[in-house]
């Protein structure tokens, strides 16, 4: 035994001196980063997070890319210039928008570039058209439905036709035919979805095969079988040379990139789920950066040799009230009635209702002790960050106004009876919680008959159970897909927005006022009808918004060149301008 | 023998089957929305859930879903796990070298030290050899893996700075990367790898990033081994024909090693089938901490996210090594205990 011991004594010897100090070697031209994102797919027609679409964007080009930290200034990529009214890239009824190729991109294969390719990419990833994929965001603009399917998961009649015509191809131009008028149509066209493929690479790897009378065969992939869903050839500036699930995705600098070449020759992105493996890589000079998630910010802040920004997310939270809920079955009610033991289905229709709860809502406190003054409270759901954004008055916690309003609410029944429900959250945020309780606690201190439990459900369950009607109250997130107050206002406002019909709130105003905000393209227009609705927000109380999401990035002190936008979180890395000083 | 092992392996195919089923109801409790739900990740992909539905067919009867299944598995094809985004026996060949790889080295060692110092302490009973292998096993037994795993991580990785996280370092992995002739994978385990590759230097980078998890794995399970060890030689000790053994001049090695530890060996032989099977569905607190994702962080990231081909393989899988590791089990004790006949089993 002894000799056992000290053989493997020899052994870790060995192995602590034969290698000590490669992991510390200074790499100039490589760049680490350790997070918890794992990619899904690199198919342009199938990728619907962040992870996935910070892969595609930097082995795949765009026709035009956001300037900078902008999200409503545009640079050309692929294409020579960015269409604009004043350029006449976009027609004055803002139906057509018309991009001129650039000559002289090469594929990472070496096939060059053509207008063809650009058309073949829209028009592949629209017939794909996954089921819970993003492609909805160019159909919805392009064809005016936001899928290929029906409800009854049957084929539109007629949209392969449409598909076929929403985009052609003239000398060096590619001509996008609209609908209608869709101001965020060139934001969209900066996300993966908009990645420019090459055409006969991609029928060559099983994609649709450019003849518009077989789209069909072509149409709803299941996962996985996305023919790329594994492999990439784009034209930018990094190609990828190895991705293993769960482990890591690298890439490789394109030597032969059209643009300015890169500074940074290897990126090497990690999985590494738990916090403390991540915070040691950063420690020991492993990464270059790691995700930091809010709660771990104050051990990073003490750490040296690193530079710290703050980068504003499109990403907001809120708790919403639903105004006509599911009786039957319904735990989270109570008797069902307004009785003291219970409330009704309708009890979020009445406003004074909603006025209380958000009166009891400390955003002053919520700030600072929850979110440890690392998140913005918003006004409403057009975030900072968004065009057309202001701030608008909002409700302060006041205990007076609570009790002011429930006393008028249910002919004051809701306050001499007092109600008895249960807010819910979904398992593991916590920040979610904190707002839950502290809403629930506010009012109970009010009124000893209120009573409101707060319970926390697994996500998947939950999911499933807003979209039953099943919670009065119930706290939710939403990120941006694509940089316009329409993909916020409407889904939030509107009684079909994604999240606007499972509270059941139906205003004809502001639906009108929804669906002209995206009817109209003169900027100055656009704005007097998103301050309406930004006031409509406060005057209705539609909801309560929690937080937006502040991305903290921590960067080794001599890396430079990253681009924060508040578009991409904190998945994101545009490698091509990164350098070390 | 051979009809003791033809016997198991038809008892195989239906502990199989019974697996299958008794899983496949279980997970058929969830609803279809629940189901498809693990398709979705945020409240946009939401809004296709009833066509996620109808696409997998999630909303059909159990039989059809059932048959489905088990005509595809027989075919070759455990599905598409959603966690590792690639088919499952694809994601299996990936993960399982790496859980592998861990317990080549984490359970003969193991086995070694728990029979060793087990060994010890049921021979000097009461003296202070007992009362350490006493106070390891406790720890081990009590300090959760994951405590355990982070405390040498932080004073190994991130102090002292000796040995790295993950399976092995950047520069080999990119060497590799660049040198596919020159490297051949043979068995996909680096250590193994690098030895028939003979290359010194990724077999000692493998095999660094090794130290600490396998230090965790055998700190946490020896304790079990060497608490049962010990007290089978205790009661082996005070029988009968010990006694004899030492009438007939036997000295206290002969008693101990070659009488002794041998009877003593049964139950330990047992309990080691069952943690050598366990230790192939991984330890997640391990390949969480030490970075190096495997069987076990693809099973619970399975089952939180509800991925269901991979929760029946793994099932299926386990199934599999639990019959072949308690038929290995048998045919041991069958060899060490001459009076343990197979046909008896």
């Amino acid at each position: 035994m002894k000799q056992i011991v000290g053989i493997i004594g020899i052994c870790l010897l060995l192995m602590i001196s034969a290698t000590e100090g490669q992991s510390k070697a200074n790499h100039q031209d490589r760049f680490v980063f350790a997070s918890y994102g794992n990619i899904q797919t690199l198919d342009p027609c199938m990728s619907y997070d962040s992870t996935s679409n910070q892969r595609i964007l930097n082995i795949y080009e765009p026709l035009i890319f956001f300037d900078g930290s902008s999200v409503d200034q545009y640079i050309p990529v692929i294409a020579e210039k960015v269409p604009s009214l004043e350029n006449g890239g976009i027609s004055s009824d803002g139906l057509t928008y018309i991009f001129e190729i650039r000559k002289g991109i090469r594929f990472h294969e070496g096939e060059i570039l053509t207008p063809e390719d650009v058309a073949y990419s829209f028009k592949r990833n629209m017939i794909a058209d996954p089921e819970g994929g993003p492609v909805w965001m160019l159909l919805e603009p392009l064809v005016g439905q936001t899928s290929t399917r029906d409800n009854n998961g049957q084929l539109i009649a007629g949209i392969w036709n449409k598909i076929d015509k929403s985009i052609s191809v003239y000398q060096n131009k590619v001509i996008f035919h609209l609908v209608r008028p869709y101001p965020p149509f060139l934001s969209i066209l900066c996300s993966s979805v908009g990645a420019i493929l090459n055409k006969q690479w991609a029928i060559s790897k099983g994609c649709w095969n450019g003849n518009i009378k077989e789209s069909k065969k072509f149409n709803n992939p299941r996962m996985g079988r996305e023919p790329l869903q594994k492999i990439a050839n784009g034209t930018g500036a990094y190609r990828m040379i190895s991705w293993e699930v769960s482990k890591e995705f690298i890439f490789e600098r394109n030597e032969h990139y059209w643009g300015k070449k890169p500074a940074i020759r290897i990126a090497i992105f990690k999985y590494v789920k738990e916090w403390s493996t991540r915070k040691m890589m950063l420690q020991n000079g492993d990464a270059d950066r790691v995700s930091v998630d809010s709660m771990h910010i104050p051990e990073v802040l003490s750490m040296k040799g690193l530079s710290f920004y703050k980068v504003p997310q499109l990403s907001v939270s809120g708790a919403l009230f639903c105004q006509q809920i599911k009786k039957i079955g319904n735990p989270y009610i109570g008797s069902g009635k307004l009785d003291g033991r219970g409330i009704p289905p309708n009890f979020f229709s009445d406003v004074y209702v909603r006025k209380a709860f958000l009166h009891a809502f400390d955003r002053n406190m919520y700030r600072r002790d929850v979110l440890n003054n690392m998140a913005i409270v918003p006004t409403s759901p057009n975030i900072e960050g968004l065009p057309y954004h202001i701030n608008v008055p909002y409700y302060e916690y006041d205990p007076q106004k609570i009790v002011e309003n429930l006393k008028k609410a249910w002919d004051g029944k809701a306050w001499k009876l007092g109600f008895h429900m249960t807010i819910v959250y979904n398992t593991g945020n916590e920040m979610r919680e904190a707002a839950a309780m502290m809403i629930a606690e506010n009012l109970m201190a009010l009124n000893r008959n209120i009573q409101i439990e707060v319970q926390n459900v697994d996500w998947k369950d939950y999911l499933v159970n807003y979209r039953n009607y099943m919670y009065p109250f119930f706290l939710i997130g939403w990120s941006a897909d694509y940089a316009d107050p329409h993909n916020f206002i409407y889904n939030f406002m509107h009684s079909q927005g994604i999240l606007g019909k499972y509270i059941r709130y139906h205003d004809s105003t502001i639906d009108g006022l929804c669906e002209k905000g995206i009817q109209v393209i003169k900027p100055s227009e656009r704005r007097v009808i998103y301050d309406k609705l930004q006031h409509a927000w406060y005057e209705n109380a539609i909801g309560i918004l929690l937080y937006q999401q502040v991305n903290f990035r921590a960067y080794r002190e001599d890396l430079n060149g990253f681009v924060l936008n508040p578009i991409f979180d904190d998945a994101w890395e545009d490698l091509k301008t990164l350098y070390r000083r | 023998m051979l009809a003791f092992i033809i016997r198991r392996c038809i008892f195989l195919i239906f502990v199989l089957i019974g697996i299958s089923l008794l899983i496949f109801c279980i997970l058929m409790t969830f609803s279809p929305e629940r189901r498809a739900a693990a398709y979705v990740q945020s409240p946009q992909q939401a809004q296709n859930i009833p066509g996620i539905i109808k696409q997998y067919g999630l909303n059909q009867s159990f039989y059809v879903q059932y048959k489905h299944w088990t005509s595809q598995t027989l075919s070759g094809n455990f599905g598409w796990s959603l966690v590792a985004a690639q088919p499952v026996w694809d994601a299996f060949c990936q993960y399982f070298p790496i859980t592998f790889e861990l317990n080549l080295y984490a359970v003969p060692l193991t086995l070694l030290i728990g029979i060793y110092l087990g060994t010890l302490s049921g021979i000097h009973r009461g003296s202070a050899i007992d009362h350490f292998t006493r106070i390891i096993a406790i720890i081990g037994w009590s300090l959760p893996t994951f405590l355990f795993a982070l405390i040498l991580l932080m004073v190994f990785y991130g102090y002292l700075g000796w040995f790295g996280t993950g399976i092995i370092s950047d520069d080999f992995q990119l060497y590799l990367l660049n040198h596919t002739d020159e490297f051949i994978r043979y068995t996909g385990l680096y250590t193994i790898d690098g030895i028939l590759n003979f290359n010194g230097a990724i077999f000692l980078d493998a095999l660094k990033r090794l130290v600490l998890p396998v230090a965790t794995q055998v700190f946490v399970v020896v304790a079990l081994l060497m608490r049962i060890t010990r007290s089978s030689m205790i009661e082996e000790l005070s029988k009968d024909y010990i006694t004899t053994a030492r009438a007939k001049g036997a000295d206290n090695k002969t008693v101990y090693y070659k009488h002794a530890r041998k009877n003593a060996l049964i139950p330990t032989i047992t309990v080691s089938g069952q943690l050598v099977a366990l230790s192939m569905e991984g330890s997640v607190a391990v390949e969480i901490v030490f970075n190096r994702h495997g069987m076990g962080w693809w099973l619970v990231s399975s089952a939180t996210q509800l991925d269901m081909p991979v929760l029946m393989f793994m099932c299926m899988f386990m199934g599999f090594v639990f019959v072949v590791s308690n038929l290995v089990c048998d045919l041991l004790i069958a060899w060490l205990d001459p009076r343990i006949r197979l046909s008896t089993i």
